[in-house]
């Protein structure tokens, strides 16, 4: 692969040796002027994930600007480590994957191929693996849902964008899992000082942004009240039973932390993973809000537990806003 | 020493135990008889050590984990660290959605059904080779498949249950499987679903069970066609009768390349058709065991406690044959007097039997009438 493709993927394994093979210390990359581009980079690359999501595009003209671009990758991972937040890491994993996609999507078939074969998928004709595709896929969304799916001989067909959108999701875990184990020197937060300090005060801004009214328990339809109380006793709760709860707990306005909160019981928990589902359906990663499946979607997903009120309705909102009327 | 327990007995002085990959990696648990607890947290190093347990204590049930653990015998999740987990389907006729009404042997061949179109399933659309299915008789009322493949190992719960969903068909969306087409003419407009045979998973499925269906219903005569088409849930005579009366040459041939203009009808009989494509595998509960991935299977080869039939396996190209009151029978014939308790009819090793009072029985039938709690034996 060459320097300008590798600057645009600095997470592969490709990347990590060509900025080994350089020999560069980390004292070196901290307070030489040489790298005093990448380190900017790297801390553009880091507000850019906390403040929009994603990572900003940098002109590439030359190899000296692509050799930055792939400095700038591991200085960023360090200086996110430095933060000591949860939430920094989270999000900046996600910018990273999310920029890979977008430009994994104007990549030709063979090399995403090659990319996927990294993160170890099985990829033949033009079709995944099952048990690649079930890894990654967000299956809480009815169209990426297996069922759903032409399925044969093990391999789920899948078009190109599609196996880049596995792949955000293959790599965003990756770093994630990565970061959680990498060691920051603590000269990091030294030389990053300020412009830690002036993130980390962004980070706690946008945190208190606060919910839309008080969710009032009594007042949810049968459905919900069954889906929760089924995820507060430990039970595993089908998929569509949690993204109806989420949906529905998203739109009468409680926040995200709350609602994970009520999954923290559930015997196959991971904090990681059911945020990620959760901001996903929410609208704060996909971008899209996603709605309430409407009555006859729930009772056909054997979700549906009517009492008196339901009869006059077709949508768990409307009975939710009917009784708090 | 009670008569069960005797039987069992000289059943696991020469047991033949079908043992699990890497039995060190398992934990094993028991239930012993007249204790109604569970013995837990029980691994074995070799599977003699096994053997050797199952002759000294002569549990009624055994069981083992579909985990593995770096420490089978710890006692918690956390100590006992998952490695992985088997692929298991638990077919129980409870589950069927007509199972009261049902014969002991009945529900077992209806169960046996499903097991067969489980098995489709996991090798048309999964993808799994016969190698890595295994088939076993639960020794009471089902049957469990194990596919034990190193790419489904590491799955997670959601993961699987994405697998059940699947081969339970829940969540199947009809829209994407038949897609409406619109055909404006003039004034009016013509609906027509296009539905793929040559698709794979559930597309193809459907599209494919559709044509058949379609086919069988032209070669009836009408009378026949319209009494099997009325059996659908809400399909009327009228409806019936417009759906045969249409089905000419023409019709037929556009169904074959997947064009059904009846947009209407295909509706009403999609839906009954996906209910009976589907594996019926839901437990009255909520959560499909499958997507468990830490619970504990009956051991193959071992004795039910409650029946005394064997775990017994079921070779894939045999299962058509397997009759589980012959094939998963391990005592004798020799005569044995009990005493019933209650009448009771069944039919076992091909012979049928209508016991009441006190009667003289085969060892076999004995064993499985007292397991059971419909009779004594005396001694």
């Amino acid at each position: 692969m060459d320097l300008f493709k590798l600057s645009y993927y600095p997470f592969l394994a490709e990347a990590k040796e060509w900025v080994k093979e350089q020999g560069v210390s980390v004292e070196e990359i901290l307070s030489d002027v040489i790298y005093e581009r990448a380190r900017r980079r790297a801390i553009e690359r880091i507000e850019h994930a906390i403040l929009k999501g994603t990572i900003s595009e940098a002109p590439l003209t030359n190899e000296v600007d692509c050799a930055m671009e792939i400095f700038s990758y591991p200085i960023a991972r360090m200086i996110a480590v430095s933060f000591e937040n949860e939430y920094v890491l989270r999000r900046y994993a996600l910018a990273e994957a999310k920029k890979a996609y977008e430009r994994m999507k104007n990549e030709d078939m063979q090399f995403i191929v090659h990319i996927a074969e990294e993160f170890g998928m099985e990829i033949k004709n033009d079709a995944i693996h099952f048990s690649d595709y079930l890894r990654y896929a967000p299956t809480w969304d009815m169209k990426w849902k297996l069922v759903n799916r032409d399925l044969k001989d093990g391999y789920v067909s899948v078009a190109k964008q599609e196996i880049a959108r596995l792949l955000q999701e293959a790599i965003r875990k990756k770093i994630y899992d990565e970061l959680a184990y990498l060691y920051a020197p603590p000269e990091i937060k030294r030389v990053f000082y300020n412009d830690i300090l002036r993130l980390r005060s962004k980070v706690v801004v946008r945190k208190e942004k606060k919910i839309r009214g008080d969710a009032s328990f009594p007042d949810f339809p049968p459905c919900i009240k069954a889906i929760i109380s089924a995820v507060k006793s430990g039970k595993n709760v089908p998929h569509v039973g949690r993204f109806t709860l989420v949906t529905f707990l998203n739109a009468i306005g409680m926040d995200e932390d709350e609602i994970l909160k009520l999954f923290s019981k559930s015997p196959d928990f991971q904090e990681d993973k059911a945020r990620y589902q959760i901001e996903h359906i929410t609208g704060k990663i996909s971008g899209t809000v996603y709605s309430i499946p409407r009555c006859s979607t729930i009772r056909t997903w054997g979700l549906c537990y009517p009492d008196e009120r339901c009869k006059y309705v077709s949508h768990p909102l409307m009975y939710y806003r009917r009784k708090r009327k | 020493m009670n008569f069960l327990r005797k039987k069992f007995y000289s059943y696991y002085l020469h047991p033949s135990i079908k043992f699990p990959h890497r039995v060190e990696r398992r934990e094993f648990a028991f239930v012993l008889f007249n204790e109604q607890s569970m013995h837990r947290h029980i691994s074995f190093s070799s599977k003699d050590g096994l053997l050797n347990y199952l002759k000294t204590n002569i549990p009624a049930h055994v069981y083992y984990s579909s985990a593995y653990y770096r420490n089978p015998s710890a006692s918690t999740m956390q100590e006992k660290k998952w490695m992985g987990a088997d692929l298991i389907f638990d077919l129980d006729a409870d589950h069927l959605p007509n199972a009261k009404e049902m014969s002991y042997e009945d529900s077992l061949r209806e169960v046996k059904k499903e097991a067969i179109k489980l098995l489709s399933f996991l090798i048309d659309d999964f993808g799994f080779s016969k190698e890595e299915i295994e088939i076993y008789f639960s020794g009471s009322r089902g049957y469990h498949l194990h596919v034990s493949n190193s790419k489904v190992l590491e799955l997670g719960s959601q993961e699987r249950r994405e697998i059940v969903d699947y081969i339970t068909g829940r969540g199947l969306n009809i829209e994407e499987i038949a897609r409406e087409k619109k055909i404006y003419k003039g004034k009016f407009v013509d609906k027509t679903i296009e539905i793929c045979p040559q698709a794979g998973g559930w597309k193809g499925r459907i599209a494919k069970t559709l044509i058949k269906f379609f086919r069988e219903i032209r070669n009836m005569s009408r009378e026949k066609a319209i009494e099997e088409l009325m059996k659908i849930e809400s399909v009327g005579n009228k409806m019936a009768e417009d759906i045969y009366d249409a089905l000419n040459d023409e019709r037929m041939r556009r169904i074959e390349e997947g064009k059904l203009d009846q947009a209407t009808a295909f509706k009403k009989i999609v839906k009954p058709l996906i209910r009976k494509l589907a594996i019926s595998l839901h437990s009255e509960a909520d959560e499909p065991v499958t997507a468990d991935i830490k619970r504990l299977i009956r051991l193959p080869g071992s004795l039910h406690g409650k029946t005394g039939l064997r775990v017994t396996e079921v070779k894939i190209d045999e299962i058509n044959e397997f009759e589980p009151l012959r094939d998963a029978v391990v005592f004798s014939d020799e005569k044995v007097k009990i005493k019933m308790l209650k009448p009771f009819r069944i039919e076992m090793m091909e012979e049928e039997f209508d016991l009441k009072g006190v009667a003289k029985v085969p060892e076999y039938l004995a064993v499985f009438l007292v397991a059971k709690g419909v009779a004594e034996a005396f001694s």
